[in-house]
């Protein structure tokens, strides 16, 4: 039952749901929480292959830092939402289009 | 026996919550629906013995990340008499037709692309018995302040800066002209 290939099936099952959110939303708040999930999938990866191939535990070490990283982006994107939201009155993804042309 | 059931209680809500996720029609309930399935990724970190790495992912996902968004949701839902398009009153940003076909797309390619590589791995399955899974935190702290100590710094700067970026960015700020 917990076996490698489990984890990989439901880190792969992660990754595809957070590609969804991404790419399907046109909502940046929701685009934000597909990044979450994208970075869980890589996380829970390292931390499985630290369990099952190799006993030493650098892997828990990058999943920490995967973990840091994940909250100051979060932190540094929601800022951006939120004075966007200021000059713009909206989260669309399709109103940020000023450097597009 | 325990670890079994932890282990499939813990699949299901990572599972669920990142489908519903997918499918929520609602923005306050689809990150609701994330942080059932953050609560799951920290039950399969415990049935592999990262007791650390667990704890971590509750504090900061399930105590700081989510709380933040919920926030960002809350404070972006449109004010005063200005109608929001796409606040929280009429949430659908769900995308069109175009988005889903792009997105069924993309979903489509790279679980090809990932399945070709894992499944290697998913035929041969290594049938060694496992190690007993032991505490980790001082072996964690160790490593952290001596192997990694550069790395833990740099991310330590990296944390005080994004701080400081996100205070400074979200600031109202007065116009020139008025």
């Amino acid at each position: 039952m917990i076996n490698l290939g489990s984890y990989l099936i439901i880190s792969f099952a992660l990754f595809i749901c957070g590609i969804l959110v991404m790419v399907a939303r046109k909502n940046i708040i929701a685009i934000l929480l597909g990044i979450e999930l994208i970075l869980n999938a890589s996380a829970l990866n390292f931390v499985a292959y630290t369990k099952f191939m190799n006993n030493n535990l650098d892997g828990h070490i990058m999943s920490l830092f995967i973990i840091v990283t994940a909250a100051a982006e979060a932190a540094v994107g929601l800022g951006i939402v939120i004075r966007f939201f200021q000059l713009r009155e909206s989260i669309h993804i399709d109103d940020a289009a000023t450097l597009q042309n | 026996m325990f670890s079994n059931t932890l282990f499939m209680l813990s699949a299901a809500l990572t599972l669920g919550g990142a489908f519903a996720v997918v499918y929520s029609q609602n923005l306050m309930h689809a990150c609701i629906y994330l942080l059932a399935s953050l609560f799951g990724v920290a039950g399969l970190y415990a049935c592999i013995g990262a007791d650390f790495l667990a704890a971590t992912q509750l504090v900061v996902y399930a105590g700081g990340v989510v709380i933040l968004m919920l926030f960002a949701i809350m404070l972006t839902g449109g004010t005063g008499n200005k109608i929001n398009r796409y606040g929280l009153e009429k949430v659908a940003a769900m995308g069109n037709k175009k988005t889903y076909f792009t997105a069924g797309f993309a979903a489509v390619v790279t679980s090809l692309i990932i399945l070709k590589i894992i499944a290697s791995v998913l035929r041969a399955q290594p049938s060694k018995e496992l190690a007993a899974n032991q505490v980790t935190v001082e072996k964690l702290g160790t490593l952290l302040a001596t192997d990694h100590i550069l790395a833990f710094e740099i991310s330590s700067v990296m944390l005080l800066g994004a701080l400081v970026g996100a205070a400074i960015i979200s600031r109202p700020r007065k116009e020139k002209h008025d």
